[in-house]
């Protein structure tokens, strides 16, 4: 296991920086969701801990839901950008005002499918939140409406995103240096 | 959606004492899984809070999963019996070294039955990290490894632990007056 510092590019956004901006979300969408009955949706597995730290700062009661997406055939997205649901909602969303946590927004295929998914279970109000948003890569356009940073297009670790399953602990996000970068050797290809 | 302050009867385990035990746990673990990369496996959707601040407080690498069940039958609070997988690992944890992070352990039999599924794919260990553990309540003996605190047999909510679905956000565990709580209508 390669210790990170040997692969680390730069250190994008620090813990501090993090938090602070978490929080100011939390208290921008507790004003927003006031007297409303919000369900936030998480999705895994990346979204987790953006959510968890979220969660803590929304002053207004809400509901928390999980889905978990995988995509069809080989590689990241299959030619139809049709996305496979591995876990639905518990939730009826049906007339809810759901807010969408995720990681990252990059081409925005899948993030746009699942909200494409989940309007026609007829929510009152579907948002989304995400931490960060790669920009330059957008391929389709969708909706953000709470963003935590614009991040550059690089490949990103920490703070719950992971490269190869690893380093989704740090408290950081900080970008890869792909020549330094050795892969385990059970990730297999891809 | 009503205040937990009305039906919240009193303050069991305050956000710092909390944070305090899981960054203890953290280096516990650390120090247990030193040179191994543990899986920690959280089970959907009251461990989540726990195994993200757990996870920051872990020094060595290590990867993360879900699973997610639901009880066969009727009642939401009834845990007896068989469960039903309704998410699966995305790990092959054949040869790891597996650590179920929990938030809070009762009768135990949910555990149990996660446990034998998880050991018939014969991970190198199989350990159990609880946050809280509600030791009265047991009926089926269970292995807890790290545990967080032993708590009385009350109805507890806070730090991912739900009351009909709300409040896991709160950062603190909490005890409820169950005869000021009423469930919200849906």
């Amino acid at each position: 296991m390669q210790d990170y510092r040997k692969f680390l590019d730069e250190i994008l956004v620090d813990e501090q920086a993090i938090q602070k901006r978490v929080a100011e979300l939390g208290a921008q969408i507790s004003r927003d969701y006031e007297g409303t009955d919000l369900l936030v949706v998480c999705l895994l597995r990346g979204g987790i801990t953006f959510t968890a730290d979220l969660a803590r700062h929304l002053t207004i009661p809400h509901e928390l839901d999980c889905m978990s997406l995988a995509s069809y055939g080989v590689g990241r997205y299959s030619s139809s950008g049709n996305v496979r649901v591995n876990l639905d909602l518990q939730t009826n969303i049906e007339s809810r005002d759901v807010l969408l946590i995720e990681d990252i927004v990059d081409s925005g295929r899948t993030l746009a499918h699942v909200l494409q998914m989940l309007r026609t279970r007829n929510p009152k109000s579907l948002k989304v939140c995400v931490l960060l948003d790669k920009k330059m890569r957008r391929e389709v356009p969708v909706n953000v409406d709470y963003i935590g940073f614009d991040v550059p297009d690089k490949y990103v670790f920490g703070y719950g995103i992971d490269i190869d399953e690893r380093y989704r602990h740090l408290p950081f996000i900080a970008s890869v240096d792909m020549r330094k970068y050795r892969r385990p050797a059970e990730a297999g290809q891809g | 959606m009503r205040d937990y302050k009305e039906f919240m009867s009193e303050i069991l385990i305050d956000e710092g004492t909390l944070q305090k035990r899981v960054a203890d746990l953290g280096a516990e673990i650390s120090r247990d899984y030193q040179g191994k990369n543990p899986v920690l496996i959280c089970i959907l959707r009251g461990g989540m809070v726990f195994l993200v601040d757990l996870m920051r407080h872990i020094t060595v690498p290590h990867q993360m999963d879900f699973m997610a069940i639901a009880s066969y039958g009727l009642g939401a609070r009834a845990s007896a019996g068989n469960v039903r997988l309704t998410l699966d690992l995305q790990t092959d944890i054949h040869g790891r070294d597996v650590l179920l992070v929990e938030d809070i352990v009762d009768s135990g039999n949910t555990l149990a039955y996660v446990l034998e599924f998880l050991q018939t794919r014969q991970p190198r260990s199989l350990k159990v990290c609880a946050l809280l553990d509600k030791e009265e309540r047991r009926e089926i003996a269970v292995p807890i490894h790290y545990r967080g605190f032993v708590i009385p047999d009350k109805y507890v909510f806070g730090y991912g632990l739900d009351l009909d679905e709300y409040y896991r956000n709160l950062p603190f565990v909490a005890i409820v007056d169950l005869e000021k709580y009423q469930p919200p209508l849906s």
